[in-house]
């Protein structure tokens, strides 16, 4: 593209020129250096700032060689052909550097077009980024409420026809059972995709071990399993005490026992609380058959379920995917040992909490 | 409760979807014949100045107006409980409505039995005036609030000042739910440093001195990420 330019006006000058030269009789240096202006013009627009003035370098010297008299030499005859021969240097580089000046404008302008361009396209994908998270949020709220107002509808309405002892009773319990196992399962996609979204906001808080131990129990109250529970308090410790989301870490609790109880039959599930090293440890152990070794991992894999697992062994299979994430996302751990003697220990770790001494010392 | 005094209980649930409101209703028809239905909360607090309800179950989600507002309103307007339908457990929305006066609230999707049994607690509690209650026995506890005096099957139970605070707060109004914000600033009337942190271990210090089990408290019970109630368990 350069070499196209630079052979083109070179071209045009060499040829301008010696058409000129021939016509020399009829023409004057005035008409010449008007001609040589109109060349040096063209080529500095080209772009090419070094031609515009090799142009003019060439076109002063081809009007002081061959239109100036005497001709064919590089004297000057008159003190006016000087003045002729400066002010046509003069206009050609001032033209050319403001040629050279408006381009240079015009392509930062250009830049700042594309800029601000680049700009406005990021906002714009900023935007369409929030507006899919808002609207995101909201589905989940619509699908929360959407699908829990269906579920309090037929689970009330049904356990309202098995109040009526008419003979429906043993099928109406079958919806409430199924309608509360539906409305659990609805929670549990729900906070894992909030979960894996990173919308969960944590609020931690000092609370006591104690205060979740009974809170669990208490989640449990009606369930016949519940007699099952054991729970190992030291009541001659000061209370033990954490800091974590109270809602959240019942929900890994409620999960984890919820868990010991569908994996052991007829067995104590214990829950102890010691305190170690900066962290609130909670056990939950059953006597259940225990995990095999390839999948201690797996078990917190979301929607896994163990090999041997009915298919409707409870919820689909999220508890202890969401107890891990849950106890993570606030600073904890769940993780799976064996028990001693046969059974599963599930180790749900928080940071703990120092009281001051004062209120140690109170009680 | 008396069928008598039932029919003259006058009940008011806003709901916005009609399903919801014929489950309250099935719900509680049998002690509540007089039902009042609204569907938004501009219908729920024309109704509560209309009607005088004497219980009214609120939901949180109405389509027009926010939950807050309408109950603040309604709280302006009548002293009767208010029972507060909620979508999630602990959600932030539902302890700004009980400090801003609810009474209780009940996570969807809820059991009959449950809300029948907290719409008989609210009946109970507006019937006897807190300050009538004296001496108050629960679960074997006995707890004389004016003389600052508590025993547990015959043998007296020590407690702290805060711990006596708590208590009588709590006990001043049996089935209603406290929130920590309330309790907090109705225990410690005074700005006590970052002591509100410690509301839950006063809690706990108190459940081992009153509870049978206190792993598993039966008296004062977790509500939780909102706060605590007393249980006056029959």
């Amino acid at each position: 593209m350069r070499q196209v330019e630079w052979g083109l006006w070179l071209g045009i000058l060499v040829v301008s020129s010696l058409i000129m030269r021939s016509a020399r009789p009829n023409i004057e240096q005035a008409h010449a250096s008007f001609v040589y202006i109109l060349i040096v013009l063209g080529a500095a627009a080209s772009g090419e700032q070094w031609l515009g003035i090799l142009v003019a370098g060439l076109g002063f010297l081809a009007i002081n060689y061959f239109f100036q008299p005497p001709f064919d030499t590089l004297t000057v005859g008159e003190p006016s052909d000087l003045l002729a021969l400066i002010a046509f240097l003069a206009t050609a580089l001032v033209a050319n550097i403001l040629l050279a000046r408006a381009r240079a404008e015009a392509q930062r302008a250009h830049r700042h077009a594309a800029e601000v361009q680049a700009l406005s396209e990021e906002v714009r994908h900023a935007e369409a980024l929030r507006e899919a998270s808002r609207l995101k949020d909201i589905l989940m709220a619509s699908v929360s409420h959407d699908l829990r107002t269906p579920l309090t509808a037929i689970r009330a309405l049904a356990q309202d026809i098995a109040a009526d002892d008419s003979g429906a009773t043993a099928r109406a319990e079958v919806i409430v059972g199924q309608a509360d196992r539906l409305g659990k399962m609805v929670a549990d996609v729900l906070d894992l995709s909030r979960l894996k979204g990173g919308a969960f906001t944590m609020n931690a808080e000092v609370n006591t071990a104690e205060d979740l131990l009974g809170a669990t129990l208490r989640q449990f109250s009606g369930v016949s399993d519940a007699s099952r529970i054991e729970t190992v308090i030291d009541y001659t410790q000061p209370a033990l005490v954490g800091t974590f989301d109270f809602v959240q870490a019942l929900r890994v609790m409620t999960n984890l026992v919820d868990n010991a109880l569908r994996c052991s039959r007829d067995t104590p599930v214990t829950i102890s609380v010691t305190q170690t090293n900066g962290s609130l440890s909670f056990q939950v152990a059953d006597r259940g058959p225990g995990v095999p070794p390839k999948e201690r991992e797996r078990i917190f894999d979301a929607f896994y379920r163990p090999s041997g697992a009915q298919a409707d062994a409870g919820a689909a299979g999220l508890g202890l995917s969401i107890a891990r994430q849950l106890a993570e996302a606030q600073g904890g751990s769940v993780r799976y040992s064996v028990r001693e003697g046969g059974g599963s220990i599930f180790t749900f770790e928080l940071p703990a909490a120092q009281l001051d001494q004062e209120l140690r010392n109170e009680n | 409760m008396t069928g008598i005094a039932a029919a003259h209980y006058r009940l008011l649930v806003i709901e916005d979807e009609v399903d919801i409101r014929r489950a309250v209703g099935a719900a509680l028809r049998d002690h509540h014949p007089a039902i009042i239905e609204a569907s938004t909360g501009k219908a729920g607090v024309d109704a509560v100045d209309a009607s005088h309800p004497d219980l009214i179950i609120l939901d949180l989600g109405l389509p027009d107006l926010d939950g807050l507002a309408v109950c603040e309103r309604i709280r302006s307007m009548t002293v009767a409980p208010i029972i507060v339908l909620t979508a999630r457990h602990g959600e932030s929305d539902t302890v700004a409505l009980l400090n801003a006066g609810a009474d209780d609230y009940i996570t969807k999707p809820f059991s009959t039995q449950e809300l029948a049994a907290r719409v008989a607690a609210q009946v109970r509690r507006s019937r006897v005036p807190p300050t009538e209650r004296e001496v108050i026995v629960a679960d074997g506890l006995s707890i004389d609030v004016h003389r600052r005096q508590a025993s547990r099957d015959g043998s007296s139970v020590r407690l702290t000042p805060i711990e006596w605070e708590l208590l009588t707060v709590l006990v001043s109004d049996p089935g209603r739910v406290f929130t920590h914000q309330q309790l907090f600033a109705a225990v410690w009337k005074r700005a006590f440093g970052d002591a509100r942190l410690y509301l839950r271990v006063h809690v706990t210090n108190l459940r081992r001195k009153i509870e049978r089990n206190p792993a598993d408290p039966r008296l004062i019970i977790t509500e939780p990420g909102v706060g605590y109630r007393f249980i006056m368990a029959p």
